[in-house]
This record gives C-alpha cells, sequence and structure tokens, in this order.
C-alpha cells in the first residue's frame, strides 16, 4: 500500500526537503499533496483522502496549532496521524500539542533519520485507518505496517 | 549582547548551517575595515518575537552564501536554483536560527515566533550594519553573515 501524504509549510523550499527526505527514506508513497497554511491543508483534506499529515506549527493564516485543533474536532480527520516538524520545540509547545493528539514531533534542523523514525511509527496506525475505512483496497506488498 | 547570549546564538545558528546546508561557521570577534566591506547584492530576512520575552533579529546573506545554501538545502544544481527559492530559504534559515534560539531562552513557550520576512537588497554595504545593536558577524566559505538583533 502506498500513502497519501500533505506537507503543510508556508516555505516552499522546506516543502520540497520534506517531500524529498520522504521519497529517499523507503516509505511508500501514492501522492504527495502541499498545502502553505493550516486552511489550505483542510481545503485538500475536504477532497482528498490523506494517509499521514506533515506540519509546520509557525505558518500565516492558521499555524499549525490550530490545524490540529480542527482535525481534532473532526471524527473523521482526527484518525489522520500529523506529525509537527517544527523550530518551535518548547516543552510547553510539545504538551498542548500533545494534548491535542499530535502523533508525533520533529524538531528543525532535522536528520533525515528523524523524519523517517517517526514516519514508520505512525504508519501502522494510518495503514488501520485505511483498511478502516476502505477495505476494499488491495494491501499490496508494502501491506506489514 | 553579553557573551552567554553571543555563545548559544553561534551554537544555535551553527547546527541549523551544518544540519541543513552542510555549511559551517566561523564566529567573527571584529568586522573587517569599511575599506575591505564593498557592496553588493544581500538577502536581508527579518524575524521577531513576542509574549514572555521579546526580540527582533535582522540576517544580511551575501548572495552567493544564500545560492549556496538553497543548493545544499535542496540538492539541486547551482544553475537550477530561483531568486525565489535564495529568498525563500534565507526566511526559513531565519525561521529555524531564531526558533532554536527562542527555544532555548524561553523554554516554557511563553513567547510567540513571527512569520519570518525576506528581501533582496540589489546594492547593500554592510558597513551599515556597523554599530548596530547586538551585531554578530559569521564567517563562511562565500562571505560574512551579518545578524543584528536585539532580546529582552
Amino acid at each position: 500500500m502506498a500513502f497519501n501524504i500533505l506537507v503543510t509549510d508556508d516555505s516552499e523550499t522546506m516543502r520540497a526537503v520534506i517531500k524529498k527526505t520522504v521519497s529517499m527514506s523507503g516509505v511508500p508513497v501514492g501522492e504527495f499533496h502541499e498545502a502553505g497554511n493550516g486552511i489550505e491543508a483542510l481545503a485538500v483534506l475536504e477532497n482528498t483522502w490523506i494517509d499521514v499529515i506533515l506540519s509546520d506549527i509557525n505558518m500565516p493564516e492558521m499555524g499549525g496549532m490550530e490545524l490540529l485543533k480542527k482535525i481534532s474536532e473532526d471524527e473523521d480527520l482526527r484518525k489522520i496521524p500529523l506529525i509537527f516538524i517544527t523550530t518551535e520545540a518548547s516543552d510547553a509547545r510539545q504538551e498542548e500539542a500533545k494534548k491535542l493528539g499530535v502523533a508525533g514531533y520533529v524538531k528543525k534542523p532535522f536528520q533525515p533519520e528523524a523524519i523517517k523514525a517517526i514516519l514508520y511509527e505512525v504508519l501502522e496506525k494510518a495503514y488501520e485507518h485505511r483498511m478502516a475505512e476502505k477495505p476494499d483496497e488491495e494491501a499490496g506488498e508494502d501491506s506489514d505496517f | 549582547m553579553d557573551d552567554d547570549l553571543r555563545r548559544v546564538i553561534f551554537e544555535t545558528f551553527s547546527e541549523v548551517f551544518e544540519t541543513m546546508f552542510f555549511t559551517f561557521l566561523e564566529p567573527l570577534e571584529e568586522a573587517p575595515g569599511k575599506e575591505e566591506l564593498g557592496s553588493g547584492k544581500f538577502i536581508e530576512a527579518t524575524i521577531g518575537y513576542s509574549g514572555g520575552c521579546n526580540g527582533n533579529f535582522l540576517f544580511y546573506f551575501p548572495w552567493e552564501l544564500g545560492k549556496n545554501i538553497t543548493v545544499n538545502f535542496l540538492g539541486i544544481d547551482e544553475g537550477e536554483v530561483q531568486d525565489r527559492q535564495i529568498a525563500d530559504t534565507a526566511a526559513e534559515t531565519a525561521n529555524m536560527a531564531i526558533g532554536g534560539l527562542l527555544g532555548k531562552l524561553d523554554p516554557g513557550g511563553t513567547a510567540s515566533l513571527a512569520i519570518p520576512q525576506a528581501s533582496v537588497l540589489d546594492d547593500f554595504s554592510p558597513d551599515a550594519l556597523l554599530g548596530a545593536p547586538g551585531l554578530c558577524m559569521f564567517n563562511t566559505e562565500f562571505g560574512i553573515l551579518w545578524v543584528s538583533g536585539t532580546h529582552a
């Protein structure tokens, strides 16, 4: 099974770097989708099947924490694991994110291994969500998450 | 700006430049003489924070430094890099550097980081920065990175 990944960051170059990092991690990717802030991310989520969200926190219009709050309030969207990739790594911010159900936290600057490790941690949850909602999908050779 | 803050700034910025751009910073204690500075194309990136503590930082990247870190960041050839990517990388660098610094200066997370901005300065002379508050200089293979900032 290949996973659809939404990369949300207001920096176009950072989105490109994260996509490249994920592609090189060995995670089977179906499609990448991109958003420049939380509002754009919600619009993508409304129309597209997404398995994992990778999001910055510090973004204009709607930041990552508000995006996570909106997702946590939605019965369907809350099943999608969201990982923060952010400079904002204070204990208080991480605690706030944890309470809202964040699936993982990667601090910028990051090593590619950090993103790979956290992605593999959440893929099982993403796989179970996909199978629960789309049981007719072929599991394929990468189904052992 | 006291020596402890300068040390934390150097450590934090070095982590960003080495991890993301494979670029090494060397702190400069003294600015080169005015006659050595000249002028040229720079990128200015700014970012601030406010709340439990307040600060504002300006970064001045020589164009070649901006281009080099962007090439390393994106893993592309020098001929492929576009000006908007260089400006975006400078803004993201300011975000990572000051976000990391704020995490150390404000571990309780009482202050919020603003959105970084970057613009291209076609003909800038860094001698305008001499005497600026909290001026830090870092030597790189592609020229001096100038950073001026305040934290309170």
